[in-house]
């Protein structure tokens, strides 16, 4: 490694710092511009606060002298964010000139998401990767070898595996299990969910990305304009880094925060883990299958109304499955996604039609809401009763 | 060298003809009752309609559409020959021209400058030009139009038709439903305009043209034929020139 940096430093002396301190620098303006974004988003308010004084009419000064200071500053904040992001584009934060800036120690520059996530760099994430991959590798190998003898010496004790439906143990944990579900223990890991989701829905096609190959892989879809064959773009990013890591653990650098599962013909949706490489959703958003661009991701919103009604009732199911805080959350709202893959053609339990036209927006729409309140414990997406926002029973 | 790269990959076959993928459009086309006569009333009828129903006018859509028919020195030695070939330039797809056999279920997408090909040519004759003329609308995820079928030289309507597109779908299948409802509820407007006649879904089989599920220009083209030969066999024949 000496002599690397050696040679490095006598390649790249026209550059006026290493690479790592450039890195640096780059997260350090990043955090700048949140906290001068923080303080415009303040600023915002004050002006507001200050226009909704004035409107009243009260015939002081106050107002006035306060708008004229909230402007002054504002104005200060903004060319400080246009400076900041100048020096960010520049360093390529901003653009995505990734590739170009990757002839350094297979360190690349953070790189902010469409969706707003930063993406550090790979050489200081790959080291924490390491860390955390082998203290969890530990956990987990622990636990299996516990299991494996439990299950060998003490086989009369029901571990909870494998629960007949109606099962009552578990009962002081998961009080809610009278429904007589399957115990969804199994479902803590991401492939376990996956394998379960594709066994009980057989047409949904799952699949899982770092956050940097689903930006690759969204903007090469087909309706985003771009030419490339999408087969071609799914060579991860950060191969150069992988020469470095020999004889390191053989661990993904580019840790799962996206799932895309996706019914042929009818649907695509995007789920966003956070953080990433766990199975906590924090976001989801519903496409069309004919469109493609960096704005599929899920904060994003489709271009057709149909999808974006679908996704803002997606994150009202979301906050609910969150709020059982027993790590269902993801399994319930992927089990949830997949109830759509009747959107055209399963008509609204309350009407009986398929179509309605929704009063709120004055659209033709089919029916949206999917109820959740079932979930996370049942056991099939029967429950799963199909409404127009306008039928649907909780008039949201 | 890039050849040498070029050498070791696999020769990859040659890519299918692209067809492109678009939202599933319905052309439907306006059947007069027994005795009753179309008349552009019913396009103003029509387009009251779609904004009785929280349609936008998004502005005008024009189409044109032309019969040809060979020009054979003698028409007797040719009896097999198609007598049917229909050429249509579609609004969404402004630099292509489709052709269509509808007797032997042929349908061919060609770039728009063929025209000229064929003008020089003479071969085959443009007996009848047709134009569409009419309007644009939104409803949500909908796309309308309606317009009146005018031969060219002519004020004379001779038809109306109606694209009805629902731009999420481009499976044929799977908007099935979606694509029957609407017409429902299209129906359901219009008939409370009482109009004397009403718009009538060509029903036909891709399978039969080579076109699959999915949605293309060269469905729309094979549905204006169907559509063509509907509504001249329920409106006055046209005088075969």
């Amino acid at each position: 490694m000496q002599s690397l940096q050696q040679s490095l430093a006598v390649s790249h002396q026209s550059e006026p710092d290493a690479p790592p301190k450039q890195v640096a620098q780059a997260m350090e303006r990043l955090n700048q511009a949140a906290r001068v974004i923080a303080d415009i988003r303040l600023g915002a308010d004050r002006i507001l606060e200050a226009m909704f004084v004035a409107s009243n009419p009260r015939h002081n000064d106050a107002p006035l002298q306060l708008f004229l200071k909230e402007d002054a500053s504002m104005r200060q904040h903004l060319q400080d964010l246009r400076s900041i992001g100048k020096k960010l584009e520049e360093s390529g934060v901003l653009t995505e000139s990734l590739r170009s800036r990757s002839n350094s120690w297979g360190l690349h520059m953070p790189l902010v998401c469409p969706d707003g996530a930063v993406v550090a760099y790979a050489w200081k994430r790959q080291l924490a990767g390491q860390a955390g991959a082998s203290a969890v590798d530990r956990t987990r190998l622990a636990l299996k070898a516990f299991t494996d003898q439990k299950r060998r010496f003490f086989p009369h004790i029901d571990d909870g595996l494998k629960t007949e439906p109606g099962s009552k143990k578990h009962r002081a944990s998961h009080s809610l299990l009278e429904h007589g579900g399957e115990e969804p223990v199994e479902y803590k890991t991401l492939p376990d969910i996956q394998s379960r989701l594709e066994k009980l829905v057989p047409n949904v096609k799952v699949s899982t990305y770092g956050r940097l190959s689903w930006l690759k892989r969204a903007s090469s879809l087909p309706g985003s304009g771009s030419d490339d064959d999408p087969s071609e773009e799914s060579k991860p990013i950060f191969q150069s880094s992988s020469k470095m890591r020999s004889g390191l653990h053989d661990e993904v650098v580019d840790k799962v925060a996206v799932i895309e599962l996706s019914f042929p013909s009818v649907f695509r949706a995007v789920v966003s883990l956070n953080p990433a490489g766990s199975v906590d959703p924090d976001a989801v958003a519903f496409f069309s299958l004919d469109e493609g661009g960096s704005y599929l991701h899920a904060r994003g919103f489709s271009v057709h109304h149909v999808y974006k009604h679908i996704t803002e009732h997606a994150a009202t199911a979301l906050q609910y499955f969150l709020g059982f805080g027993t790590g269902t959350a993801l399994y319930s709202l992927l089990l949830w996604i997949c109830s759509f893959e009747s959107l055209y053609s399963k008509p609204c339990s309350k009407c009986g039609k398929l179509l309605a036209m929704d009063k709120k927006s004055s659209l033709i729409l089919p029916p949206l809401h999917r109820a959740y309140q079932e979930l996370p414990l049942a056991a099939n997406l029967s429950v799963c009763e199909a409404y127009h926002a306008g039928c649907s029973s909780d008039g949201s | 060298s890039s050849w040498l790269v070029s050498a070791n990959r696999a020769v990859a076959p040659p890519p299918p003809p692209q067809r492109r993928i678009m939202p599933v459009k319905w052309v439907l086309y306006w059947q007069p009752n027994q005795g009753s006569t179309v008349s552009t009333q019913i396009l103003n009828e029509a387009a009251q309609c779609a904004e009785s129903i929280n349609g936008v006018k998004e502005g005008r859509w024009k189409a044109t559409l032309n019969y040809y028919k060979p020009m054979l020195r003698d028409q007797s030695n040719h009896p097999d020959l198609p007598r049917d070939f229909l050429g249509i330039s579609l609004a969404d797809q402004p630099s292509k021209y489709y052709f269509i056999i509808r007797s032997q279920r042929i349908v061919v997408e060609a770039d728009a400058t063929i025209q000229l090909i064929m003008e020089k040519l003479q071969s085959y004759k443009s007996k009848v030009s047709l134009y569409f003329d009419g309007f644009q609308y939104q409803l949500g995820d909908f796309r309308l139009r309606v317009g009146r079928v005018v031969p060219v030289h002519s004020e004379s309507i001779r038809g109306i038709v109606m694209e009805v597109e629902y731009l999420p779908i481009s499976s044929m299948e799977k908007a099935r439903k979606v694509m029957e409802e609407f017409v429902e509820i299209w129906h359901e407007a219009l008939s409370k305009r009482s109009l004397s006649g009403k718009f009538v879904n060509s029903e036909l089989n891709f399978g039969e043209f080579g076109l699959a599920d999915t949605y293309t220009p060269q469905h729309t083209g094979v549905q204006y034929a169907i559509v063509m030969a509907h509504m001249i066999a329920t409106v006055q024949p046209v005088v075969r020139g």
